[in-house]
């Protein structure tokens, strides 16, 4: 992975000039409008903005979730654009961690079996699966009766738990939280971005969308976005 | 329905396999139930018998308003066999007996109208059912021409018997008169020793005799002359030209001629039109099923829509996605499947008889003693249909069920499959 980094001159996220339209009604939408960054490894960065600015947008292409119609985008190497297949697969499954803002977990599965989902797709075993998915249950902070619970059965709080171990299980280099604090209340959603801050010890790296300034706030960086462009940076 | 069509198709073929290359030939009308209408019995014997076909054409019963169909003779039987294509004919003579030398073992019913009496009916003209008495010059047929018969005990004549006094009877006969083989019984001033008995499995059936056929004529006072010819022609495919030439050889409005294939047809006719009914039900139903299974399955698979985007989202391929789909879609469908044969099945007898009410041709013995053999033969078939739920018809439906339901899911799968996972959440 380092020598990948380097590969991209220490930045583990490069876009340039990216462009990714939708077509709303007879009207042609430009969702983004020619983003460029370069996001350093083990950062958080936040991507503030609007709702309707396109920070979701930039994610889910980040992501590997759409494809932009135009520009580069490299991710930990990976040219993510080009991505058919197999290979975007992988990437999906390896290279990014993705925490929504509804949770999108499984209803009909456990808080466990929903983190061991992304290790069993990649052929862990089931042992292995589930002695990771308890750990990272405790690491987010969930108590170990709640591990057998359906999110049904979870707070908000608990199940955006859940979806950041999920996030984590297959221990991607970056994650990408799109508005994970939107469906929480103040407190709870300060406790979320606190284990998303925590996760920088792995040198991984977080980007957050956010309409949230105190969230932003605790980011190492923030893109300021605004009709699907970056109109500002601050931080590193 | 499938059951139900499988059965009825099932029925068809034993049926149709068992229509053989015979070509029956009798005097014409007899076969609209001229035999039975011909007036009293043959129990008379000697001169005073004036009906039982002497070519006269008179009629013995003077209520009656049909002329009494003339028999066949002899010579009409060596024309027929020089004809082409022709194998073997033989040659049937039956007269009613109603004498004292053997009592009928079917009795009236009671409040059964009696028919009127005929001058030949006896002493007082009384009414009792009458026993058929069949000569016959095939003795090598080990039912004596009637399909569903069974030797019980003794045996049937030869051709060494063609003129000896000897008699098979029916087994309700033989029991009702206490007679068993080699005991012997007067017919007509004649003394026939009993030989064998035979069961038919009807209670009818089983009040007749059979003697040779040259015996019966002189007993009952009709030389030379028969009733039915039943004519074996050399391969199916020239039944109907055997027929044909029959008509033509002994006259079109002498004779009636039929084949088995026609009785065939016409009795098995009830049943071919319960077996179009059911295929238009199975049709029906299995439309029916499509609908319901793709309406279903495809409202699921659009449910799941979401969890679709979400798997894809966290690293699931296309054909991950699929299979699983697949997979669950395919344990609901059998067990669906399941569920549902052993909830329907138990009704497909009763769709079948309710398919199956009553036929509409005739399957009994009015029309004659050869017509009501094979008509007895299929009638028997028809009311015995039998819906057995077979493995194959099983795996069918089972096939069926799951073939849908993986339609129903594959295609929305393979749909969501090529949609991009941020398309689907973001709308979901």
């Amino acid at each position: 992975m380092n020598k990948q980094i380097e590969a991209n001159n220490g930045y583990i996220a490069v876009a340039n000039d990216l462009v990714k339209h939708f077509q709303s009604g007879p009207s042609r939408v430009r969702a983004v409008n020619g983003v460029s960054f370069r996001i350093p490894s083990g950062r958080i960065v936040a991507i503030r903005g609007a709702s309707g600015c396109g920070k979701s947008t930039l994610l889910n292409l980040i992501g590997a979730l759409d494809k932009p119609d135009s520009g580069e985008l490299r991710v930990d190497g990976v040219d993510v654009p080009r991505l058919t297949g197999a290979p975007e697969v992988a990437y999906r499954r390896r290279k990014v961690g993705f925490v929504f803002q509804q949770f999108n977990l499984i209803s009909h599965l456990s808080a466990l079996e929903n983190v061991k989902l992304p290790m069993e797709l990649e052929g862990d075993s089931k042992r292995a699966s589930d002695e990771v998915a308890g750990a990272l249950l405790r690491q987010v902070g969930l108590a170990d009766e709640l591990h057998r619970r359906r999110p049904a059965k979870l707070s908000g709080g608990e199940q955006q738990r859940v979806a950041i171990a999920r996030a984590l299980a297959n221990n991607p280099p970056i994650i990408l939280a799109d508005e994970p604090t939107a469906n929480l209340d103040s407190k709870t959603g300060r406790l979320i971005i606190d284990l998303l801050q925590a996760l920088r010890r792995d040198d991984r790296t977080v980007m957050i969308a956010t309409h949230d300034v105190d969230v932003a706030a605790k980011a190492d960086a923030i893109l300021e976005m605004s009709d699907g462009q970056i109109v500002s940076r601050s931080g590193g | 329905m499938i059951t139900v069509n499988g059965a009825f198709a099932t029925r068809l073929d034993d049926i149709q396999s068992q229509v053989g290359t015979s070509v029956t030939v009798r005097p014409a009308g007899s076969f609209g139930g001229g035999f039975f209408e011909r007036g009293g019995d043959n129990n008379s014997g000697g001169a005073n018998n004036t009906n039982g076909g002497n070519n006269s054409g008179t009629s013995a019963d003077p209520a009656a308003s049909t002329q009494p169909p003339a028999t066949l003779a002899d010579q009409d039987v060596n024309k027929v066999t020089a004809i082409s294509h022709v194998v073997s004919v033989s040659s049937q003579m039956t007269a009613r007996y109603s004498g004292t030398g053997l009592e009928s073992a079917v009795q009236p019913r009671q409040g059964a109208n009696p028919p009127a009496p005929a001058p030949q009916a006896g002493a007082g003209g009384g009414f009792r059912r009458a026993i058929l008495v069949t000569g016959t010059d095939d003795p090598a047929s080990p039912a004596l021409g009637v399909q569903s018969a069974q030797l019980t005990s003794g045996r049937t004549f030869d051709a060494s018997e063609s003129n000896a006094d000897v008699a098979v009877l029916g087994q309700a006969l033989a029991d009702h008169n206490g007679l068993k083989v080699g005991d012997t019984v007067p017919i007509n001033g004649t003394t026939f020793q009993v030989i064998g008995i035979f069961t038919s499995g009807t209670q009818f059936g089983d009040n007749s005799l059979f003697v040779p056929l040259t015996t019966a004529q002189t007993v009952f006072n009709r030389p030379g002359e028969i009733d039915q010819a039943v004519v074996k022609a050399d391969t199916a495919s020239s039944v109907d030209q055997v027929a044909a030439d029959i008509r033509q050889t002994l006259g079109q409005g002498n004779v009636d001629v039929v084949t088995e294939q026609t009785i065939f047809q016409a009795i098995t006719a009830p049943l071919s039109d319960a077996k179009d009914s059911s295929r238009l039900g199975m049709i029906a139903a299995l439309g029916a099923s499509a609908v319901v299974i793709l309406f279903s399955i495809g409202l699921v698979a659009r449910q799941r829509v979401k969890e679709i985007g979400i798997l894809k989202a966290i690293g699931a391929s296309n054909w991950h996605v699929t299979a699983q789909l697949g997979v669950e879609t395919a344990v609901i469908s059998v067990t669906a499947a399941i569920l549902g044969a052993l909830a329907t099945f138990p009704l497909a007898q009763k769709v079948a008889n309710g398919l199956l009410s009553s036929p509409s041709a005739p399957t009994g013995g009015r029309r004659g003693q050869a017509f009501g053999a094979v008509a007895g033969r299929a009638g028997g078939l028809l009311g015995s249909v039998d819906v057995a739920v077979s493995p194959e018809i099983f795996l069918y439906a089972l096939a069926i069920a799951i073939g849908l339901a993986l339609i129903a899911t594959v295609v929305p799968a393979w749909h969501v499959g090529r949609v991009r996972p941020a398309e689907v959440l973001r709308y979901e």
